[in-house]
């Protein structure tokens, strides 16, 4: 379904700020799974998230879905493919136009868009009628701007938005990291509902160790900009928080060791 | 009174350029600069046109289309190249300066002699009051052209204010707004944003050269200065029309901007009848835009610090 082929980014190269984002990653998803990427600050998760949405074109590598490679495809044209939830609720809607505007704007996904009015009534009475099962009272309030809505009801409008047209593949960046408990909980039962209704292909990308346990049916964990632990099946079904935790502290050991391996080296052998 | 037909009709004209104005500043945020330019395009190509004796209608329409392409090639110099917005305006601007010379072929165009759109609103007219020359208007003697000619500059704005109205709701038209409000959001659903200010340029400027076109043949010339200060124009016609409207929804926007110009020009044309210096007149439009851009901030502090804000 998805392909990442030997992937590498370095941002502002040549630069004391040169960051070496991705460093070669490789991976492939069956179509389907629900895959879930862990991993610390600055380790890359999201900058992977978004090579594969087309924010920004790779250094070296290939990324294919469905067998066609996509890797010099501009982010608009990738979106016929891909739908995207983002960690910052302001980002995935347009705040000044209503709640009908940009559902119906998402209903066009990858499509063609005409000079035929935007809001036809069968579509916008179908929107409602899906709007209604997020039971948060929205589809009363279809002609009230966006920018007037919580952040959780803004993520859950957007993941409708991004699967309304069935996407190839599901791309959740953090989506849940800006909100509240209470409203995080909410939209991972509503993510959890759709994956599964839908049997959609799935990257997400979490900061919390609950979700990356009990969610998903595989998980990545990035350091430093590559693929450090990869689990699936019965292991990924076994994972608990802690164990995740001890994984996490198991990397950073290595990665401590290796400047004092270094050291120890240099001073026998120079 | 007939001054105060001119103002109207004026101000009904400039309410295209506040239109055009309004797609560029509200829709996508930016002062695009061209506008000064592709004014005077528009009246420069219609009144060569006219000159050189093409149908009115269809020397109008060239002079607005020119106007969109100057708004498209803004758009590609900002989209296409990475420049600044604002420097893309700039840049169109100062080359059309020379273009409109190069296409009137020198600074000024009298059109006085030649017929064109104002004949069609004195024919107007007197199909609908028959064919005498004046007629009294609440006491006064008008004349049957100027009323027929702000018929059907009215008729003509309205009918362009629906259909801009009735483009922001077609799935291209909120695609468009949608880039000027979150262009991340619609990247992701699948609109090429590059595209959408290009268009949406050539839109702008197309009715602002609309506006030239039809500006220079109410007032019987064409000038190679007629655009400038005109961005500040439309600017301020689209703050008073939202102080007077006192929303950003799209529907009575368009209004407020239409009617934002036309007490906008009213209110200049009160300021000279009672002896403002016309050579102060930029300075007092820049000036008054610049309270008009600062006050509601300003009143925002206020209110706050008088306590009982709006968001409690």
């Amino acid at each position: 379904m998805l392909e990442v082929i030997g992937a590498k980014k370095t941002f502002n190269p040549g630069t004391i700020n040169e960051t070496r984002a991705l460093q070669g990653v490789h991976f492939k998803l069956e179509k389907s799974s629900f895959v879930i990427i862990i991993g610390t600050n600055g380790s890359g998760k999201s900058t992977l998230l978004n090579a594969v949405a087309g924010s920004f074109f790779l250094d070296d590598g290939q990324i294919r879905i469905d067998g066609k490679d996509i890797t010099r495809w501009p982010e608009h044209r990738r979106a016929a493919y891909i739908g995207r939830v983002f960690q910052n609720p302001f980002s995935g809607t347009a705040p000044n136009m209503t709640i009908e505007e940009n559902l119906v704007l998402a209903a066009r996904r990858g499509l063609f868009r005409s000079l035929l009015p935007a809001s036809r009534r069968s579509l916008v009475d179908a929107l409602k009628e899906r709007v209604r099962t997020l039971g948060m009272g929205l589809e009363n309030r279809f002609d009230n701007e966006i920018g007037t809505l919580s952040g959780g009801q803004r993520q859950a409008l957007t993941l409708l938005m991004a699967t309304w047209l069935r996407p190839q593949l599901l791309l959740l960046d953090e989506h849940t990291a800006a909100l509240d408990p209470k409203s995080a909980d909410q939209v991972i039962h509503l993510t959890r509902e759709v994956v599964a209704r839908e049997q959609l292909t799935t990257l997400m990308v979490t900061h919390s160790m609950w979700q990356a346990a009990h969610l998903g049916d595989r998980l990545i964990m990035v350091h430093r900009g590559k693929i450090v632990r990869d689990y699936a099946g019965a292991t990924k079904a076994r994972l608990r928080p802690d164990d995740l935790l001890a994984q996490f502290d198991e990397v950073r050991r290595t990665d401590q060791l290796d400047p004092t391996a270094a050291e120890m080296l240099r001073s026998r052998y120079v | 009174m007939n001054l105060l037909l001119g103002s109207l009709t004026i101000g009904l004209i400039l309410s295209l350029l506040a239109l055009g104005v309004y797609i560029a500043f509200r829709i996508f945020g930016m002062a695009d600069i061209t506008a000064d330019g592709s004014l005077t395009l528009g009246g420069a190509v219609t009144a060569v046109l006219l000159l050189k004796g093409t149908d009115p209608v269809l020397a109008t329409l060239a002079g607005c289309l020119s106007g969109a392409a100057a708004g498209m090639l803004t758009g590609i110099l900002h989209t296409r190249f990475g420049i600044h917005s604002l420097l893309s305006g700039i840049l169109m601007m100062t080359a059309l300066y020379s273009i409109n010379l190069w296409v009137m072929g020198r600074s000024n165009l009298p059109l006085l002699s030649v017929a064109n759109l104002t004949d069609a609103g004195e024919r107007l007219a007197n199909l609908m009051i028959g064919p005498q020359k004046t007629m009294m208007l609440m006491g006064w003697e008008v004349t049957c052209r100027d009323i027929g000619i702000l018929l059907a500059t009215f008729a003509w704005v309205c009918l362009t204010a629906v259909l801009l109205f009735f483009f922001f709701k077609t799935e291209l038209g909120t695609a468009m707004r949608a880039t000027g409000d979150n262009p991340q959001m619609i990247r992701a659903l699948g609109v090429n944003t590059g595209n959408m200010i290009v268009l949406g340029l050539a839109l702008s400027n197309g009715l602002v050269a609309l506006s030239g076109a039809l500006l220079a043949q109410f007032q019987g010339f064409a000038d190679v200065q007629m655009g400038i200060g005109m961005i500040v124009w439309g600017v301020a016609s689209v703050i008073i029309g939202e102080s007077l409207v006192r929303t950003r929804r799209l529907g009575l926007a368009i209004t407020g901007a239409i009617m934002g110009a036309v007490l906008f020009r009213l209110l200049l044309a009160i300021a000279l009848r009672f002896g403002l210096n016309p050579n102060n007149l930029k300075l007092i439009t820049a000036i008054f835009v610049f309270f008009a851009l600062v006050s509601p901030a300003l009143l925002d502090s206020l209110r706050k610090r008088w306590g009982g804000t709006k968001y409690a």
